[in-house]
């Protein structure tokens, strides 16, 4: 039997590749994936441990509250006590800061995508000096070699750096490669780094300091132990720990990334199921009258099954092993591409574990064996007289049946989903039910989907019909000619496209409930973030921007804004704070306070709060409540307001002074300022006039202001909102981009299946022809045929998608969605998009179509 | 003695011709010679009949005449159209608009309807065709209560002639038929070819089919005999016997 599958392989080639080809895309995908961040773990690893290397023990502030940008500082004069112990042979403090952004030479922020932008202290231990020297007084600088060749910084000139406090010239004196004396690993952050009293006082740090690095001769724990008796409110950690932290912190982010990238890889491995049972089925109907003679000739019904289960495992294989050395080829290009980028990444080995294997295995050859049961199955029962039937059809399960149970399963399916998207359970069910939610779904749509595919494609074709007459009508024809194979052609493609209109919907809602909140809650006329996005918690500008701008005479109040996730422990918990200024913040933005007032708080002790946390906790107007910050102290705060928008403050709102007294950030992460007198006029009519001028005159004078710090924005209402809207949209279209990449793999579907059916219509087609159907023609209708299947499922998946967004936006706690938005601009495109999919994926089979020899194809048995 | 003019005017009478008509498949030593410098002429109106033994190069004639294929040397005409000067395309057109031809099998599209796979050709020129004459055709194959069913549900005869119907559809210059009777049983046989004869004499078509029977062939006006690819043979207004008669004495 062996023979025989393998034999079947051979002679169907194309068939074969086209069916390995869905499978190695999975498998290529999560190869590729666990490939590229185990090397890139590998090397960071190693970076962390080189990094770490350099000191034995790391003296710093203990910290409960707060996550690492928020540790709290130590004192300078620590330095003296550390060096006095017994066995330190040196001790160096560090001061490090984000968002310290450089300005080039042509006034632009040098602001790097993803990484921060950091400003240091030197040391000779860690930044090799390549080109100049090291910095040394107050007016200079020295920056890593990425970051000097990235944008043409020159050694000797003057640039503007843009601190956590604020905007000063510098002088570059040096360039160097961080971490290693030969290559830069910077891994694209930007290092501004300045000498250890420059860096304090540039850096906002004043006489303190973040860390101290002590050089040991002796025995590390007992130098550890001396350390720690200094007081407890430090810590001493060693190599190890800093090299694990470090290197802790580096995967965190590449966790992420995997997490994304995994997700993709599941889409794509689930589509390709699809498509390889199609496959499979489609090619056990064509041997119908073959296994029908094996059987003629005694095999048994077992051995018609294990042949094409022993079909599929080769398949399986022979996919996986390409899929591996794809993938691995797909994580060497990336790396390089991510090198080519300007990265900083150290070169490494590539890292292919066992566990990569082992699932790609699972997957390539399970996924596959999987999706052929039910063929293999089907095949069983295929009796002898087959062989000799013209028209023999292997008997099925009745329509009724598959609606039922489809229907069932489906309904199966979204009820995971709603438990998911209502957010039952801890973060990890949410994503189980949810990703075991939308799989059932699924398979319970492709299963009675085939029910409505007759009516539905006879539809669809029928404006093709009247279009293209015959071969539009072959095309309708042969689209609804079986309902089963269309059914799940279009469910690969169904896929894609519900995943896709699910997200367009939830971006939309997003999107409007952003801008409602905004248009609602905003009182503020100017905004001033840095460039970038404001969604992003490292971002911020100097604190000195709104300094300069509650200056100026036309502006009636600044308000700054700062953010901590998880600043602030409060009944045991960590709790995200907001920082603005109690006494004009109201007046920029209404947070819908329902009791008492913001600006009546007592700015060192006072704390506003969302009705949620409000009513959990029992708190009202005038009670205290207990919380602790960052630098370990405790406060007793009084609730001031109570309000109701969490989109605007957040959950927690303290004055900037309390912030200032116990958090070490010092950079803004948003401004907001009210211009005087503006309501004045807009009360009265007749003093439009003098509004608008007010308002240019304001505009300029924000603009000069801001002009000061390159990089920063002041934003009108109009632009603010554009620019917040545009955000949202960006990221919805990352998303889509990378749930379109099962667009392309429901293509290859297409293709394979279309390929298929060519092939079954090797005798209609040489009878077309014969009677006088051009080839152009029959062209026309296989790729007609293809795009009314692509647009079956296309729809399928954007009333699908268009469901679970609408009730995956009404699950979503109104302080992030408050508007359900149904984009149909956007879900009519995907379904042409589904279409010209189809149209695409049908140029090969129609061509081969095409090229079929009239009298082979006449011959043809 | 008139004979010279009639024999120097242009042929208007032939609705098919093959000239030297040569056809070799393959090359070297497995080189086949399917047809060996045939000359014939089918004239119009007239029902021809090809025998011969099997592998005597029929099947090839009637691809070749029909521009399914093309021939290795010599020429082949439908009417005054020389093949061998046709594009592919011009060749499907030529096809198409002016040649039918009906398989000895699986004639039909699966998915059109009876009317719709006798309307195919003119529906894929997309030309309403003579509404008329369809109607005739139509109503001749008796068929006029099965129009709307699928191939699926017709019998082996119904469905051959609904292919006949369609190669008449379109008022072609020449219809070709590779034993149309081939799959059937008698009765269904002589039904078939009771219409196709009632196709040349009522309405005037050219026909040429390829049958083993003698039976059938004895409706036709003219049977012609083909040996090893060549015309060994020819009997007009043949009658069962003589066809037999015939057959045994080319040993056949
Ligand atoms: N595609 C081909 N390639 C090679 N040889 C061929 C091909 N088609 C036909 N032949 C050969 O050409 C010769 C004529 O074949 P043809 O099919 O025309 O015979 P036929 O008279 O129709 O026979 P039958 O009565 O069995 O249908 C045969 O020897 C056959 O083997
Ligand atoms: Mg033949």
């Amino acid at each position: 039997m062996l023979k025989l599958a393998l034999r079947n392989l051979l002679d169907k080639k194309i068939r074969f590749a086209l069916t390995t080809l869905s499978v190695v895309i999975g498998v290529t995908f999560v190869v590729g994936t666990f490939a590229l961040t185990d090397s890139l773990r590998s090397t960071f690893g190693d970076l962390a441990e080189d990094i770490a290397g350099e000191t034995d023990l790391t003296v710093r502030a203990a910290q409960q509250v707060g996550g690492e940008t928020d540790r709290p500082t130590i004192p300078d004069s620590l330095l003296d006590d550390v060096a006095a112990i017994d066995g330190v042979v040196e001790a160096s403090g560090t001061v490090q800061a984000r968002n310290v952004v450089i300005v080039d030479g042509e006034g632009n922020a040098i602001r790097p995508q993803g990484p921060p932008a950091l400003g240091m202290n030197y040391s000779s231990r860690v930044f090799f000096v390549i080109d100049g020297r090291a910095p040394d007084g107050p007016g200079e600088f020295v920056v890593d070699a990425t970051t000097a060749t990235g944008n043409n910084l020159e050694v000797g000139q003057t640039y503007t750096v843009n601190g956590p406090v604020r905007s000063q010239p510098f002088e570059l004196v040096g360039i160097f490669n961080f971490g290693s004396p030969d290559t830069n690993t910077s891994l694209g952050q930007t290092m501004s780094v300045f000498d250890n009293n420059t860096a304090q006082q540039f850096l906002g740090f004043g006489d303190r300091l973040m860390e101290i690095r002590v050089l040991v001769d002796g025995d590390v724990e007992e130098v550890q132990s001396a350390i720690a008796a200094l007081g407890h409110e430090y810590e001493v950690i060693t190599q190890e720990t800093a090299a694990a932290e470090q290197s802790e912190q580096f995967q965190s982010v590449l966790n992420v990334f995997t997490s994304i990238l995994l997700v993709f890889a599941f889409i794509a491995v689930f589509v390709s199921a699809f498509i390889i049972n199609n496959t499979f089925q489609i090619v056990v109907t064509q041997r119908v009258r073959e296994i029908g003679l094996w059987r003629a000739i005694g095999v048994t019904p077992k051995q018609v099954s294990r042949s094409i289960v022993v079909e599929s495992a080769v398949v399986g294989l022979l996919s996986t092993a390409i899929g591996i050395a794809v993938g691995m080829a797909v994580s060497v290009l990336m790396r390089a591409i991510i090198r080519a980028s300007g990265f900083g990444l150290p070169s490494g080995p590539l890292v292919l574990r066992p566990r990569t294997v082992i699932l790609a295995l699972v997957i390539g050859l399970g996924v596959t064996m999987v999706a052929s049961i039910v063929p293999a199955m089907r095949a069983r029962r295929i009796t002898p007289v087959a062989a000799l039937a013209h028209d023999y059809r292997i008997e099925r399960s009745g329509w009724r049946m598959r609606v039922a149970v489809g229907g069932a399963v489906t309904a199966l399916g979204v009820a995971c989903l709603a438990l998911g998207m209502a957010g039952v359970g801890s973060a990890a069910t949410v994503l189980a039910l949810t990703g075991v939610g939308a799989l059932v779904t699924f398979v319970g749509i492709n299963v009675s989907s085939p029910a409505i595919a007759r009516p539905v494609v006879r539809v669809l074709g029928r404006p093709i019909q009247a279009l293209f007459g015959m071969p539009g009508k072959l095309a309708r024809e042969n689209a609804a000619r079986n309902p089963r194979r269309t059914a799940s052609t279009a469910g690969a493609l169904m896929i894609g496209v519900t995943l896709m209109a699910t997200t367009a919907v939830v971006g939309a809602s997003v999107r409007n409930s952003v801008s409602d909140a905004l248009t609602d809650a905003v009182s503020a006329d100017y905004f001033i973030r840095s460039e970038g996005s404001q969604f992003d918690p490292a971002t911020g500008f100097p604190a000195q921007v709104m300094d300069d701008l509650g200056d100026l005479d036309i502006l009636e109040s600044v308000v700054g804004y700062r953010v901590a996730f998880g600043g602030m422990v409060v009944g045991g918990q960590s709790r995200d704070l907001v920082s603005a200024d109690f006494d004009a913040v109201e007046e920029h933005l209404d947070g819908g306070v329902i009791s008492g007032s913001i600006a009546a708080g007592d700015p060192l002790t006072g704390v506003a709060l969302h009705v949620d946390p409000a009513e959990d906790l029992g708190l009202s107007v005038g009670d205290t409540l207990e919380a602790t910050f960052p630098d370990n102290e405790t406060v007793t705060l009084t609730v001031a307001a109570i309000y109701t928008d969490a989109i605007i403050y957040g959950n927690w709102l303290v004055d900037n002074a309390l912030w200032e007294q116990h958090l070490s950030r010092r950079d803004y992460r948003f401004g907001t300022a009210v211009v005087a007198g503006l309501d004045d006029l807009a009360a009265d009519p007749q003093l439009a006039q003098s509004q608008a001028e007010l308002l240019e005159r304001s505009e300029i004078a924000i603009a000069e202001t801001v002009a000061g710090f390159p990089g920063v924005i002041g934003e009108n209402r109009a632009e603010f909102r554009e620019a917040n809207e545009e955000l949202v949209n960006s990221i919805f279209a990352v998303i889509t981009v990378l749930l379109g990449l099962s667009f392309v793999i429901a293509l290859v579907g297409i293709t394979n299946t279309l390929a298929l059916s060519v092939f079954e219509r090797t005798r209609e087609i040489g009878l077309l022809r014969a009677v006088g159907m051009t080839r152009r023609q029959l062209r026309r209708a296989v790729r007609w045929e293809a795009a009314i299947v692509a647009t079956f499922g296309g729809l399928m998946g954007v009333v699908v998608g268009m469901i679970l967004g609408v009730a995956g936006s009404l699950a979503t706690p109104d302080s992030f969605i408050t508007t359900v938005d149904v984009p149909f601009g956007t879900l009519a495109i995907y379904v042409v998009a589904a279409a010209l999919a189809g149209l695409l994926a049908a140029v090969l089979p129609a061509r081969r179509a095409g090229r079929m020899n009239i009298l082979d194809a006449i011959a043809h048995e | 003695m008139s004979d010279s003019a009639t024999v120097a005017a242009p042929p208007t009478h032939a609705a098919a011709r093959a000239v030297a008509a040569t056809k070799i498949y393959g090359s070297g030593d497995t080189a086949v010679r399917a047809l060996d410098a045939i000359d014939v002429t089918f004239e119009q109106g007239q029902f021809t009949a090809i025998m011969g033994p099997s592998g005597s190069g029929k099947s090839t004639l009637m691809h070749c005449m029909a521009g399914l294929d093309r021939v290795t040397e010599g020429q082949v005409l439908i009417g005054e159209i020389d093949l061998s000067t046709l594009s592919e395309r011009d060749l499907t057109l030529l096809r198409r608009d002016n040649v039918g031809f009906v398989f000895q099998a699986f004639n039909l599209v699966p998915t059109l309807t009876a009317i719709e796979n006798i309307m195919l050709p003119m529906d894929l020129a997309g030309s309403a065709g003579d509404t008329d004459w369809v109607d005739e055709v139509v109503s001749a194959t008796g068929l006029a209560d099965r129009l709307k069913h699928r191939p699926s549900e017709l019998s082996g005869g119904q469905q051959q002639r609904v292919a006949v119907a369609r190669a008449l559809a379109g008022q072609p210059q020449v219809i070709f038929a590779d034993e149309p009777t081939g799959n059937v049983d008698l009765n269904t046989g002589a039904e078939i070819l009771g219409f196709i004869r009632n196709a040349v004499d009522e309405m005037g078509q050219t026909i040429v089919m390829v049958t083993h029977d003698a039976m059938a062939a004895s409706y036709a006006d003219r049977v012609v005999f083909l040996v090893d690819g060549k015309i060994v043979d020819e009997l007009v207004d043949p009658t069962p016997e003589r066809i037999r008669a015939h057959m045994n004495q080319l040993g056949a």
